[in-house]
């Protein structure tokens, strides 16, 4: 699976990011206090414009610490109420319509079928919660403002900040209720929708060598089913193995005579996991044997994964911390995704030749465990085993990096090597090649110029399997974060404006949110073609992305201004939330498991960060106003 | 704002609303309504209706008419509220995205989506078809993976041709992908043994041919005829060339026959399909094709009979008053100046620049056309050798724009070679060849020099026949043949032999050999 931004672990992440999530709630505090302070001064003058707004400060402070539980829960009750009385269930149903016709979209004959109707489900559910959230929290306030309902709220003892929260939580309440039912519903639609199983018929299969005790071993293919088939062998004592194929296997139940064999197939294995991976820190290895952070480009335009030259020294290295042997009694379960680019055809039957070693990152011993023929796009597994006795090759090596201030630098020395550790005949997993729990992990392509290529996420350590239920309702909490955002900035937005508006702006917000990533590449100068008024220069004249632009007053103004909305944009980009990290489609489409630290906690977090200062906000938005009065 | 002036902006929205509609309602209303039918579009009180159903009926473009109806793509497009084309825009850049970061499935599902938006989009068809058949399977490292890739192309064209069936561009590019995508990339060799072995694809595809009929070749030349017979029923081609266009079903069947013949069938099979493939050469030759020239066909068959017209009229010209056109090239020859005679008399090796274009010029000013010779004929019969001159000129015009259309497909090599093909000694030879191949490989060496000298013994008898005179300066054979000499000549190496003085295709090697070599890099 990509994993083109990974996240820092909980206790890396915690400190700096509460430092400069202070820092800016600070700035915030200080602005709105400067702000209100002069508009209160022009509307009441210097003397009495002070007093009023430290007044309302103060005023709005109490609001939020001396909130009621009580009167915080009869509000959110409300809003429950209200979202029943405006019949939330309907989104169900439009759920359930567009599951009942999914079939026309779905397409049960691709390669990874368990993955597209994931994504599926989880995009549909996304779309259609983050809509119901928006209309739900931008209409509710301007709505009872509008036909004046508010005021039998606003007439009881009730703080702003008590209806802003109750809203919230109302709203997010019905719509967790919503996403929960939706859940359950999309997950038998999945599990159901790509189940299917196999005919064997015993005249397809042609003998695959010769019988043992009259009986004859058997090969050959299943018959075809959702757009694919699977070889299958049957061996002489009757046992069945049936392959993999478009992401999955069956298990194969073989009965009758030897004459007349019967089988049975069973449901799609594999298709539904959630791999808990343990993910190393990657580099490379030139070909000149020299440590490099980055490998070679064969001429990708995305430069997520870097290539190593076979036949040459040159590999790509993982390195792993923490490896207990409680948590590998067995050995190592190394899988990998790697990718093969060939500059000649080679042998086209086969796949490219490569192999995998450990490396102990003190001694500098080194054992290629396992030669393998490359298949990429597809998860190859080598399972290490504890006591390593087959091995292709063992020898001592230190790894070189040049560095401008230290020069070039050997670890382990090359004086410290000890080349009698490279002459046993069996290896410890442990004993010899993990130290202080630090082993590498050692990938090399052995032909001569064809290349491997691979990102840090492209190998892992398959430490467990976790539960895929649980996964799958995970995948659902990326979506209830987003919802609740969504309902936070609705409600704050509709305390101060109509209701279209707020809409607007919370739909506003959330494509700014969605596209922050490029909008920071914006303000960056990191896209082709300029900033917002280059880019409206180009659509007017007609002019591509790569062509400069005609120098002259008319560029200059237009790129002068770019420079000036290119910082808005920059603080557009980081005040809302970054709605693309909460999403974990592809984690459960992918099969890994979303691990609580840091997949869960952190996002969970951050999603906190920028409710806390949205809901202060919208309680001050609403203490301000006349009806809340 | 006053209750008044409210009411009188609600009562303006209204009519604004209630011109819409009408327009809209009389610009959609059916066809039926008015009792109409294709070619009639007056009501019966005469009023011309440019309503949208009788335009989209005179035009075909109804949903029904362009091809199969998609209830889910219709209904994806109203659910874009009109913005359908800006959808299709940031589908296709999340496709583009998908492709660059190798997320096929997720590509795949996204093309879907944009077709499902612009179903009769054809560029997006054949674009994205394209892609999946060619920039995608090539990603991938195993052939097998890659054939299918190939195949979710192909099928995503025939999504197309079922929503857009009258569109003959969607057909050939099935044709195209079947016949030169399987049958000549790198792993053609894999991919024509996968196709013929693809039961889903053909069950798909609902084709029930035979297994030993599943070449791709054959296949796709069924594709290429498809769309030949939508052009006929007159469908628009485009900016395809048409010569080119119809130039692809027979060429199929050439190539059918080359490639069988290098998967080791030869004898009566190998000769049926180099037969029919000079027969459907043939027909192509006498098929009507469209010129730049508007409602102006060609038939490339034509060439040799116009040649033969503008012979017999020269003849008939010239008959006239024999030698006058020798006669016309002295005088003129005579009155130019001598320094350019002596530039023109001047050996071609001996010229200067200078003489070079002197003696172009000379050449030029000798030029004696028909009309000019007409002109110079005096008496009764200078009206019938006018007339005999200017036919003569028209009938080698046509000659020579029909092989200039010619040289666009290769016409007159492609012809002698289904001629030759089929001959029982070049069929012969080349199985020969191909068991010669077949010994070296599992060094058999005197088998595979018997077998080479078999075959060269056939290309001898070949270019032998007085029938084939010409043949041994094709330069195309002659390289292929030079090829086998000198497999040939490994073969003699390493039996430590040498190669015969009076070697049986001596003139073939002289004749070819600079080239080979010059083409080989040797």
């Amino acid at each position: 699976m990509v994993i083109e931004n990974p996240l820092p672990h909980f206790a890396e992440w915690f400190p700096a990011a509460a430092a400069s999530w202070l820092l800016v709630v600070g700035v915030l505090i200080v602005a709105a206090l400067v702000l209100g302070c002069l508009v209160s001064v022009l509307r009441y003058g210097p003397r009495l414009g002070f007093t009023v707004a430290l007044g309302t400060a103060v005023s709005g402070v109490v609001d939020l610490v001396c909130m009621s539980p009580r009167r915080v829960a009869a509000l959110s009750w409300l809003a429950v109420k209200e979202a029943i009385r405006r019949r939330v269930i309907l989104v169900f149903v439009l759920f359930v319509v567009i599951l009942l016709f999914a079939g026309w979209f779905l397409d049960v004959g691709s390669s990874e079928p368990a993955k597209l109707y994931l994504s599926f489900v989880l995009t549909a559910t996304t779309y259609l919660v983050l809509l119901l959230a928006l209309f739900l929290s931008a209409f509710s306030l301007p709505t009872d403002v509008k036909s004046r309902t508010i005021q039998t709220v606003v007439t009881k003892p009730v703080r702003p900040s008590e209806i802003v929260l109750g809203r919230m939580l109302g709203f997010t309440i019905v719509g967790t209720a919503l996403l929960l039912l939706m859940s359950v519903v999309s997950y038998f639609f999945v599990t159901r929708g790509v189940s299917h199983t196999h005919e064997v018929l015993a005249e397809n299969l042609r003998p695959a060598g010769p019988a043992v005790d009259g009986r004859q071993p058997l090969s050959g293919t299943t018959e075809s089913s959702q757009g694919h088939r699977h070889r299958l062998f049957v061996d002489a004592a009757g046992k069945g193995v049936i392959e993999s194929e478009f992401g999955h296997w069956h298990e194969i139940q073989v009965g009758g005579t030897s004459d007349k064999p019967s089988f049975e197939v069973g449901g799609p294995e594999g298709m539904f996991q959630a791999r808990v991976p343990i993910y190393g820190k990657l580099r490379f290895r030139s070909r000149e044997g020299v440590d490099i952070d980055r490998g070679i480009n064969v001429g990708d335009e995305w430069f997520y994964r870097s290539f190593i030259q076979g036949g040459s020294v040159a590999a790509a290295i993982w390195t792993f911390s923490n490896i207990r042997e409680s948590q590998f009694p067995d050995g190592l379960p190394v899988e990998m995704n790697i990718e093969v680019f060939r500059t000649y055809k080679g042998n086209i039957e086969k796949g490219v030749l490569g192999s995998l070693s450990l490396r102990n990152p003190r001694t500098g011993l080194i054992v290629e465990v396992k030669v393998f023929e490359s298949k990429d796009f597809t998860p190859l597994f080598i399972f290490v085993p504890r006591k390593i006795t087959e091995f292709s090759g063992a020898d001592v090596i230190s790894s070189k990096r040049e560095t401008p201030d230290k020069g070039v630098e050997f670890s382990p020395p090359q004086n410290l090597l000890d080349r009698r550790l490279a002459e046993r005949k069996e290896f410890d997993l442990f004993n010899d090649l993990v130290a202080d729990g630090e082993v590498e992990v050692w990938l090399r392509c052995l032909e001569p110029s064809q290349y491997f290529g691979a990102g840090q996420p492209d190998l892992w350590l398959h430490a467990a399997d976790a539960s895929f239920e649980v996964n799958f309702f995970k995948g659902y909490f990326g979506i209830w974060l987003q919802m609740v955002l969504v309902i936070a900035f609705g409600v704050t937005f509709s305390t101060f404006l109509s209701g279209p508006v707020a809409m607007l702006a919370t739909v506003g917000a959330m494509i700014g949110g969605f596209f922050s990533d490029f909008l920071t590449r914006l303000s960056q100068h990191a896209v082709l073609g300029g900033g917002p008024f280059e880019a409206i220069i180009r659509l007017v004249r007609q002019e591509n992305l790569m062509t400069e632009l005609e120098p002259g007053l008319r560029t200059t103004a237009a790129q002068m201004a770019d420079r000036v909305a290119e910082a808005g944009l920059w603080v557009i980009a980081h005040i809302l939330p970054p709605f693309t990290e909460f999403n974990y489609a592809d984690w459960v489409a992918y099969g890994f498991d979303i691990t609580w630290d840091p997949w869960i906690v952190v996002p969970a977090l951050r999603a906190l960060a920028f409710l806390v200062p949205v809901f202060v906000a919208g309680c001050f938005f609403l203490k301000t106003r006349e009806v809340a009065q | 704002m006053s209750p008044q002036h409210a009411f009188a902006r609600k009562i303006f929205y209204l009519i604004g609303l209630v011109l819409l509609v009408a327009v809209l309602s009389w610009l959609g209303q059916p066809t039926a309504s008015e009792g109409s039918v294709e070619g009639k579009e007056e009501s019966a009180s005469g009023f011309r209706l440019p309503n949208l159903a009788q335009l989209r009926l005179r035009y075909k473009l109804s949903e029904a008419q362009l091809g199969e109806i998609d209830p889910a793509g219709t209904t994806i497009k109203l659910a874009t509220l009109g913005l359908r084309g800006v959808a299709a825009n940031i589908l296709w850049e999340k496709a583009n995205n998908y492709k660059m970061k190798k997320d096929w499935t997720n590509l795949s599902a996204t093309l879907q989506q944009i077709t499902r938006l612009e179903p009769h989009f054809i560029s997006v068809w054949r674009f994205q078809a394209w892609n999946l058949s060619y920039n995608v399977s090539v990603e991938f490292d195993d052939y097998r993976e890659r054939y299918r890739w190939v195949i979710r192309g192909i099928d995503f064209l025939r999504d197309g041709i079922r929503r857009n069936e009258r569109e003959p561009m969607l057909v050939w590019d099935v044709g195209w992908y079947i016949t030169h995508k399987i049958g000549t990339a790198d792993e053609s060799k894999q991919f024509r043994r996968l196709f013929k072995e693809d039961d889903e694809t053909f069950q798909r595809w609902e084709d029930y041919r035979p297994a030993a009929d599943r070449d791709n070749w054959l296949v796709g030349k069924d594709w290429f005829w498809r769309s030949e017979k939508l052009v006929d029923q007159g469908a628009d081609l485009r900016k395809t060339t048409p010569v080119l266009f119809f130039s692809h079903r027979p060429m199929s069947q050439m190539n059918y026959s080359e490639a069988i013949e290098k998967d080791g069938i030869f004898g009566e099979k190998a000769k049926e399909a180099w037969k029919k493939a000079g027969d459907e050469w043939f027909e192509f030759g006498a098929r009507a094709i469209p010129t730049t020239e508007k409602d102006r066909y060609i038939h490339l068959n034509d060439a040799e009979q116009f040649d033969k017209e503008a012979a017999d009229r020269i003849a008939k010209l010239e008959a006239f008053e024999p030698g006058l056109r020798e006669k016309i090239r002295k005088e003129r020859y005579e009155k130019l100046p001598a320094a350019k005679r002596k530039a023109y008399e001047t050996p071609p090796e001996k010229r200067t620049r200078d003489d070079w274009e002197k003696a172009q010029e000379v050449a030029e000013q000798l030029i004696v056309t028909h009309d000019q010779l007409a002109r110079q004929i005096s008496g009764p019969n200078r009206p019938i050798a006018i007339k005999l001159a200017r036919e003569a000129a028209e009938f080698e015009k046509k000659a020579e724009e029909n092989r200039l259309y010619r040289q666009i497909v290769n016409f007159e090599f492609w012809r002698e070679r289904a001629r030759y093909e089929q001959t029982p000694e070049a069929i012969f030879a080349r199985e020969y060849a191909f068991k010669g191949a077949e010994a070296l490989a599992n060094a058999d060496l005197i088998k595979a020099r018997e077998m080479y000298e078999q075959c060269f013994a056939k290309w001898r008898q070949l270019f032998d026949r007085k029938d084939f005179a010409q043949l041994k300066n094709d330069d195309s054979l002659g390289q292929e043949i030079v090829g086998i000499i000198y497999k040939y000549r490994q073969v003699l190496e390493k039996s430590d032999q040498p190669f015969p003085k009076d070697f049986v295709l001596n003139d073939i090697l002289e004749l070819h050999e600079k080239n080979w070599r010059a083409r080989e890099g040797k």
